[in-house]
């Protein structure tokens, strides 16, 4: 067996693969959450006060976060989808042996 | 020229006649060519070494050298571990050099690692006197001699190529070691060395003389204390001149590093300079106090149970203990010297257009390479910054500013021409060539991951460059027509001005922010502003044209600049997304799934309407 195979199998055993994906998911998480946030102050503005130009701005920066956080949402889900896809394709080949 | 001609016509022959003499020579006396054949073994076998932990160690000895330097105490830990372990200073300092080019430590860290380096150089002397002089040839060396030239023909990864690389060496260094220890004893038959011996202050000066050329001569302090434990351990010399003679080999190997960093740049020769300082501080300081500390090796020696006539592994504790003492003795004084190293070498006039970081010393390694492009990028963007903004007729201080856009716009940067021609020939044109050229040289040592990047540095570089060449297009009419008596005309141009010098300081913030949210949002904001240029399709040309606002010669001038504009949104924009997002760990994982695609920018707008 060569090293690369070997650690491949290592890799595989101990379920690192799965690191790379938790990584993505904690950064996506804390991305999230900042979106959130922003989007949180953005909401306790008061729009009444704004004038034409500054609506205009406020409203393009809203649909931009909006859109963000739908992206950041549906990336997290199919992320959480495939993780416990796996774990159960994982736990039947093991029973399987 | 004539001079130059009788070189050439002399060169060979003389050559030729050195090289007849000294085969004569050896012929003659065998004893001597088998301790220079030694000498010869030893240094290929520190080749091996060197290149397999190279291969072996991949990105690991880099990780290491550039996670654990943040403070002098680390950095020097960090360089004696590793140097120790690689047995090679000159690998080390070559990753240090590299990392100083890419500003990835300071030179604070990097004269520290140095200073590390020192104390682990001394491993070499140890592992020759503890284990070279006691090995048996055929027990030891031959077999991972023949095992190194195995593994590659069973086991084709780097790793073990590398692995196979470190036996290889270490075999061949227990070689060498062996005629060198064989070379001494046939010639102490013939001549003994030890007569020569000289005692008192003087003898100590002629050796530390001897041992500095010496390794001058063998370009490796290593080699030259293998030279001095095996020639100590035979007897052909006395300790005394034996613990002189390698504190000139640590004075020598000063200038080895000096001669080495000439082709170096100017961050090498300061750590040259440092390297030189401290190796002639600590060789002031061992000479000073050679009797106490030839008294401390005595008390040390017994103290670890090394016998009193080892004297072999009394020289290895001497030579560790006086860079010990070296180290401690300059480390405080570590920032002196490095204000005093800033002061050195500073280059003189202008040297924008000039390659700040591509040193050729950053190729010995895929990161350090890649570190390098990526600074030579950005500092080509700085001066693509500066022509863009000038082009536009903008202070860069403003746009760096918070000052309001329209207040930006107002104030010119000059009421007279900016030839940009000449400031792209000077400033983008030779750094520009030079980032494609190491980038051709970086790629051949390169992993796929490494290229994949380096591909996207040179997409960056090339926007930078049409960025820059688009805003001289869009120059000559956006100076002509801000001037213009039309009103209508003026405002779309400086609208365009507006809009450049909005995503100019965008980009500013995106390239000084930690805040990934902020980032995402500026480059969404940027792709959504820079399909204002699209006056076609956002029905503005149709309205001034069917108005009479603005001449057709002017509607031409305005459909073809505002397409330059939204070139240069779009290019700088691209740029942004990989020197700025993509070398940032976190967003660099989710970048190409959050960026928003074109499709999205157009429903954005249409539901901004």
């Amino acid at each position: 067996m060569s090293i690369k195979k070997f650690i491949e199998s290592v890799k595989e055993s101990l379920d690192l693969g799965e690191f790379e994906k938790k990584g993505k998911k904690k950064s996506l998480k804390h991305l999230l959450e900042k979106l959130h946030s922003r989007k949180e102050i953005l909401d306790k503005v008061p729009k009444k006060k704004l004038n034409k130009k500054e609506k205009k701005a406020y409203e393009e920066e809203m649909a931009i976060l909006s859109l963000q956080i739908k992206k950041a949402e549906k990336i997290l889900e199919e992320l959480n989808s495939n993780s416990s896809r796996n774990s159960k394709n994982h736990k039947g080949e093991k029973n399987g042996k | 020229m004539f001079m130059h001609h009788i070189f050439r016509s002399f060169f060979a022959p003389i050559l030729i006649l050195l090289l007849f003499g000294t085969m004569f020579l050896l012929g003659h006396y065998p004893n001597i060519s088998m301790i220079l054949g030694g000498i010869a073994l030893f240094l290929i076998g520190m080749e091996y070494m060197e290149s397999g932990f190279k291969a072996f160690s991949g990105s690991l000895l880099e990780s290491i050298l550039e996670k654990f330097t943040s403070s002098t105490p680390k950095a020097i830990t960090a360089g004696f571990i590793v140097t120790a372990i690689v047995q090679s200073s000159s690998l080390v300092s070559i990753i240090i050099i590299s990392f100083l080019s890419a500003e990835l430590i300071t030179l604070t860290s990097a004269v520290g690692v140095i200073f590390g380096s020192n104390i682990g150089t001394t491993a070499t002397a140890w592992l020759v006197s503890t284990f070279g002089l006691k090995i048996k040839i055929s027990a030891y060396a031959m077999p991972m001699i023949i095992l190194g030239i195995f593994i590659p023909l069973f086991l084709k990864s780097h790793t073990w190529k590398g692995i196979a690389s470190i036996l290889i060496g270490l075999g061949i260094i227990f070689l060498g070691i062996g005629y060198m220890k064989e070379g001494f004893e046939s010639l102490k038959e013939g001549i003994d060395l030890a007569q020569y011996a000289m005692a008192g202050y003087a003898g100590i000066f002629v050796y530390v003389l001897i041992g500095a050329v010496a390794t001058v001569i063998v370009q490796s302090s290593s080699a030259t204390m293998a030279i001095i434990i095996t020639a100590l351990a035979t007897g052909q010399i006395d300790y005394a001149n034996a613990l002189a003679l390698a504190i000139g080999a640590n004075i020598g190997t000063t200038v080895t590093a000096a001669l080495g960093s000439l082709k170096s740049n100017e961050n090498g020769k300061r750590l040259a300079v440092a390297h030189f300082i401290f190796n002639i501080i600590t060789g002031v300081i061992a000479i000073v106090f050679i009797y106490q500390l030839t008294e401390l090796v005595d008390h040390l020696a017994a103290a670890i149970g090394i016998g009193t006539e080892n004297y072999a592994m009394k020289l290895s504790l001497f030579h560790t203990i006086f860079n010990v003492i070296g180290v401690l003795t300059v480390s405080p004084f570590i920032h002196f010297l490095v204000r005093f190293l800033n002061t050195l070498f500073v280059p003189k006039g202008a040297n924008k257009g000039k390659p700040k970081y591509l040193d050729d010393a950053s190729l010995a390694l895929p990161s350090t390479a890649l570190s390098a492009i990526i600074m030579e990028t950005k500092h080509l963007y700085e001066n693509a910054f500066d022509i863009i903004v000038h082009g536009l007729n903008l202070k860069k201080k403003n746009v760096l500013s918070d000052m309001d856009l329209n207040e930006v716009i107002k104030d010119l940067y000059t009421r007279g021409s900016f030839d940009i021609d000449d400031f792209y020939n000077h400033w983008i044109k030779g750094i520009y060539s030079e980032i494609i050229e190491f980038s051709t040289k970086a790629q051949a040592n390169m992993p796929p991951a490494h290229i994949e990047e380096l591909y996207k540095l040179k997409l960056a570089s090339r926007d930078i460059v049409e960025a820059v060449k688009d805003t001289k297009h869009l120059q000559k009419n956006l100076l002509r027509y801000t001037n213009s008596s039309n009103e209508h005309i003026r405002e779309q141009y400086n609208d365009i001005r507006k809009g450049l010098a909005e995503l100019l300081r965008n980009i500013n913030t995106i390239a000084t922010t930690e805040e990934e949210d902020v980032i995402i949002l500026l480059i969404s904001k940027a792709k959504v502003h820079a399909k204002r240029y699209d006056i076609l399709t956002n029905g503005i040309l149709d309205k001034l044209i069917r108005k009479d606002l603005i001449s057709k010669e002017m509607a031409t001038s305005l459909m073809n600049d505002s397409d330059y504009a939204y070139n240069i949104s779009m290019n700088l924009i691209a740029m942004a997304e990989i020197l700025f997002i993509d070398i940032k760990s976190d967003l660099k994982k989710l970048n190409e799934e959050m960026s928003i695609s074109n499709e999205e920018v157009d429903l954005l707008i249409k539901d901004n309407k």
